[in-house]
């Protein structure tokens, strides 16, 4: 799943390691996050966004309606 | 069990790990090197000796065990999925020397190979699921 917590990462001056302790998870976890190779538990995406006063729909985009546009 | 940080679900594995894989060393070299200067010993010793051995292996596993549990997400599901990999291969393996065995095409295999066998495979298929290129 696409996202942009890489950008408000850096809007931070954060490295993945500080994110990573900021949540409690690993810097692998966030990593893989952030390259879209795992998509967080509901819980996670929660922390996430209340760490970066987002909503969830502002920082992750499941493409579902891109995938409706095209159909 | 506790869903702790990842740091600390991390820390408390070492605590556990480190001391009962020294104490293991320590039992193996130890009862060897004893049973080496035995001429006769009793069964009860080398009993109490593999025993003594097994026991802190068996800590550690659990260790491992709680560890996975307790560790952030990302790590429970690649280590879930390892063994998953892990358990098919070794089953399968347990299976396929059985039968060899039973039909007499080779010889007894020792059990205590499949213990190294399954560790070997879940170390070989953690870095595939750590690696999965994105969808």
């Amino acid at each position: 799943m696409k996202n942009t917590i890489k950008a408000l990462r850096a809007e931070r001056g954060w490295s993945q390691a500080a994110l990573a302790d900021h949540l409690g998870v690993s810097r692998q976890s966030v990593n893989a996050i952030e390259t879209g190779k795992y998509d967080p538990s509901l819980p996670l995406a929660f922390a996430i966004a209340r760490l970066f006063s987002k909503s969830i729909e502002e920082i992750f985009d499941d493409e579902t309606e891109a995938k409706l546009a095209a159909e | 069990m506790t869903q702790l940080t990842f740091r600390s679900a991390t820390k408390r594995y070492w605590r556990i790990l480190t001391p009962f894989m020294l104490i293991f060393l320590v039992i193996m070299i130890g009862g060897s090197g004893y049973l080496a200067t035995q001429e006769v010993e009793p069964v009860w010793t080398r009993a109490m000796i593999a025993i003594g051995c097994a026991i802190p292996v068996a800590v550690c596993m659990f260790a491992l065990i709680r560890y996975v549990f307790e560790t952030d997400e990302y790590y429970r599901m690649v280590y879930f999925k390892s063994i998953a990999i892990s358990s098919g291969v070794t089953v399968t393996a347990i299976f396929l020397f059985g039968f060899l065995q039973m039909f007499r095409v080779i010889d007894r295999v020792e059990v205590f190979l499949f213990g190294p066998a399954f560790f070997s495979a879940q170390a070989l298929a953690i870095p595939l699921f750590a690696r999965r290129p994105p969808k």
